[in-house]
């Protein structure tokens, strides 16, 4: 598919590329031979990511995504000396373990500033420049985080679940004007890293269905959620499903990235 | 760079639609300093979306592009409100346009003994307008072949695409029946990967429109600026010279300076600006001494049919290329051209028009009749499959009391009246029947049974004409008694044409900034 090709041969974006679930994204982004810029705040973990990458070449940038300035100033970089962001994976997120009793209004807005700020930053500047082609793909890392918190995430929780609500919003605003920018959030379930529980699944393995959406090009993907290889469907109403079974068409099948 | 609003411009556009970026273009490729206003937003060049007429949040229409506020249209003596397929942004109403560029036929502006013109003809003949339609479909890089019935020499149009094989074959069906298909002309360049966006903004430059092929390339000169949502308020003036045009940017008034002004905010839109503009001497509007601004108000009549193809042709995709002219002018009569609209109708578009029709029939309060509207669909698609939904554009005289108004309280309402002419509606029965007589040989079926008028096609409310007493512009489409104030959108046509209106409106964009060059290049013809 020729869109496909553009986003295949674009620039990508990974934030949180030093570790877990960013480096493996990474790493398989540049298997497939994307040019792959990675974000985060620490030199030595994105120099390891870099050693690690083979097929399409890995820039290292140490930018933190809750510094609004410095992440505007990143992508102009990438725009002057690699080209265009035509994919952009917003994966970076801190999850403080964190009474509530124990946050100060400061501390939890330094999450909020990175869970929710950093997403709106990275995806302004990226949209700054996909909107002169109208091409571009979007993957937001998402959680369940918000529908129940869990004792002690209460930052995490309300910060992810506000990064939901940014994709719908996006998806309001842009959908209809720009078909081939395509917004997707993405759970990859709970994963065996430094944020996740040790007998999670691998980050290579979850990665591997990210790649796969990170790719995957196709418009009706804008607004869509998936849940490790399999998309979650919006709930139908009871007056959706009698007029599907009136007119005789199935419900869709939900879509797999495996 | 100097703020626009300290500078003396040769020329301000107001409004950047196929008209006024059609002239601007050419004044700023003559050599001309020029400045566009534009009411509505530049968007991002990789915008990619059609008009909506569900979507009625005035804030979210004006991102888009589309106009913000509804027409309220008071339809023999009736009030609707809707949103029209009007668009307010950079390359106006034309970035939503399907693209097609079709001539006008010298009877549609001249008047002769065997054709007569209802107005008596066009004060500017169609041999005047010839090389510019050319200089235009050129401008436009239209592409298509000529019209077998046209007498006139054929315009050196580009190579159009080949038809697809399904075309092809309804294209020989038509031509064994008797009638006088041809590919159709369009502004759409076939660029490599193009989608074809017809009705939709086009977020490469394939389309040629307003904004591709005017307001672009104009700021390429360098001599042109484009300041974008800049709503024109108020032309102001007195006696015989416009002074200086106020304009709304971010709730600020701001005034902007030029030795000539181009009025180019579209046919509904230009004159309700001339009618605000009420400064000095101009007490009820600027060119309004007749009472003739903003009326003989036009649209044209969509006759919709559905067509069955026989049933072995086989079809790739929508084609919007097939074109007749069998029926433009017969026995006197003035019809207008048939064009495919590029959609092919299934069961579920059938049903819609079926809808749509129940909605308006006697049966409508019956709504648990509606679900038999499946029936009836059904059937159709069963029997005879896939149809082409192809109109017949029928061409509406002008009579005064059709007209659009400014409404005070609220100047972005698009306020107008129009009641159907006996005549237009006789002349509709006829031209149905013609249509019905000449796809005799096909299945087809009408989807609209009510007069249907084309809200996206309004022209004639700045007439032009020779009398100050009946037009409201000269020739030169210059105001009557306003020396450095004109209009390049199609306000200025006397009368609609059986064709849409773009090419015209290009054409006439391009004569008017030739005039006023010529006119700016003598030393002292105009007082700053």
């Amino acid at each position: 598919m020729q869109e496909t090709d553009v986003i295949g041969n674009g620039v990508a974006v990974v934030t949180g590329a030093g570790s877990g679930l960013g480096r493996a994204l990474s790493l398989g982004l540049c298997a497939e031979g994307l040019r792959v810029v990675g974000f985060g705040r620490d030199a030595k973990a994105l120099a390891e990511t870099a050693g690690l990458a083979k097929g399409g070449p890995f820039t290292a940038m140490v930018v933190d995504v809750a510094d609004f300035a410095a992440v505007r100033a990143a992508f102009e970089t990438i725009k002057s000396k690699t080209g265009p962001v035509t994919l952009l994976v917003n994966n970076a997120a801190v999850y403080p373990r964190r009474d509530i009793l124990a946050e100060t209004a400061e501390s939890f807005q330094e999450t909020v500033d990175i869970n929710l700020g950093g997403i709106v930053a990275t995806s302004l500047a990226a949209l700054d420049q996909m909107t002169e082609t109208g091409i571009g793909r979007i993957i937001n890392v998402a959680t369940f985080a918000d529908i129940a918190p869990i004792p002690t995430s209460a930052a995490y929780a309300v910060s992810k679940g506000a990064a939901r609500v940014f994709s719908r919003a996006l998806v309001a605003d842009l959908g209809d004007r720009f078909p081939d920018i395509v917004i997707s959030d993405w759970m990859p379930g709970m994963l065996a890293t430094k944020m996740g529980i040790p007998d999670g699944l691998s980050p290579e393995v979850s990665a591997k269905w990210g790649v796969r959406l990170a790719l995957w090009h196709d418009p009706s993907l804008n607004g869509a959620v998936f849940e490790q290889a399999q998309e979650i469907q919006p709930p139908q109403g009871l007056k959706r499903r009698i007029l599907n079974k009136v007119l005789r068409r199935g419900s869709a099948v939900a879509r797999r990235l495996d | 760079m100097t703020e626009a609003s300290e500078q003396i411009w040769d020329v301000i556009v107001i409004g950047t639609g196929m008209g006024g970026g059609l002239a601007g273009r050419r004044l700023a490729e003559n050599g001309l300093s020029v400045l566009f206003l534009e009411r509505g937003p530049n968007g991002a060049r990789g915008e990619g979306q059609g008009l909506n007429p569900m979507l009625a949040d005035p804030v979210a229409r004006q991102v888009r592009g589309y106009w913000p506020k509804p027409m309220v249209a008071r339809i023999n003596g009736r009030d609707s409100q809707f949103f029209a397929p009007i668009g307010a942004g950079v390359g106006g109403s034309s970035v939503f346009y399907a693209a097609t560029l079709e001539r006008p036929e010298p009877h549609d502006l001249d008047h002769s003994k065997d054709r007569p013109h209802s107005t008596g003809g066009w004060p500017v003949s169609y041999a005047t307008f010839a090389p510019y339609f050319q200089e235009a479909e050129w401008l436009l890089h239209v592409s298509g072949a000529p019209d077998p019935l046209s007498k006139q020499p054929p315009s050196k149009l580009a190579e159009p695409a080949p038809l697809p094989l399904g075309e092809q074959q309804l294209m020989a069906g038509f031509q064994a029946a008797g009638l006088h298909p041809y590919h159709g002309h369009s502004a759409v360049r076939d660029l490599q990967g193009c989608k074809q966006c017809l009705g939709v903004k086009c977020p490469r430059d394939c389309k040629m429109d307003g904004r591709s092929a005017g307001v672009e390339p104009a700021l390429e000169t360098g001599r042109a600026r484009l300041i974008a949502d800049c709503k024109v308020t108020e032309i102001k003036g007195e006696a015989d010279q416009v002074s200086w045009v106020e304009a709304e940017i971010d709730g600020q008034i701001q005034q902007f300076r030029a030795r000539a002004y181009v009025l180019a905010a579209g046919a509904l839109s230009s004159p309700r600006l001339l009618l605000a503009s009420t400064a000095g001497t101009w007490t009820q509007g600027c060119g309004n001494g007749e009472d003739l601004v903003g009326r003989n108000l036009m649209f044209h009549l969509n006759e919709m049919f559905a067509l069955w193809p026989k049933r072995d042709l086989v079809f790739e995709g929508p084609g919007k290329s097939l074109t007749l002219r069998d029926l433009y002018h017969v026995k006197g009569q003035r019809f207008g051209i048939i064009q495919a609209m590029g959609i092919t109708a299934r069961y579920g578009e059938i049903l819609h028009f079926l809808t749509l029709a129940f909605d308006r029939s006697v049966w409508r309060h019956l709504a648990w009749l509606k679900p038999l509207l499946r029936l009836p669909a059904r059937l159709a698609v069963g029997m005879f499959g896939d149809a082409k939904i192809f109109v017949g554009i029928l061409e509406d005289l002008p009579y005064p009391e059709n007209r659009v108004l400014m409404d005070a309280d609220d100047p972005d309402i698009l306020r107008v009246e129009y009641r159907f002419a006996p005549e237009l509606l006789a002349r509709r029965k006829r031209f149905r029947w013609a249509i019905r007589k000449a796809f005799k040989p096909w299945r087809h079926w009408f989807l609209n049974r009510g007069p249907e008028l084309n809200f996206g096609h309004p022209c004639g409310t700045l007439a032009f004409g020779t009398d100050p007493k009946t037009s409201v512009l000269n020739p030169d489409c210059r105001l009557h008694d306003v020396h450095n104030l004109y209009v390049a959108d199609a306000s200025f046509m006397p009368s609609s044409m059986g064709v849409n209106p773009s090419l015209t409106i290009a054409a006439n964009a391009l004569r008017v900034a030739d005039h006023l060059t010529q006119l700016l290049a003598k030393p002292g013809s105009q007082k700053d």
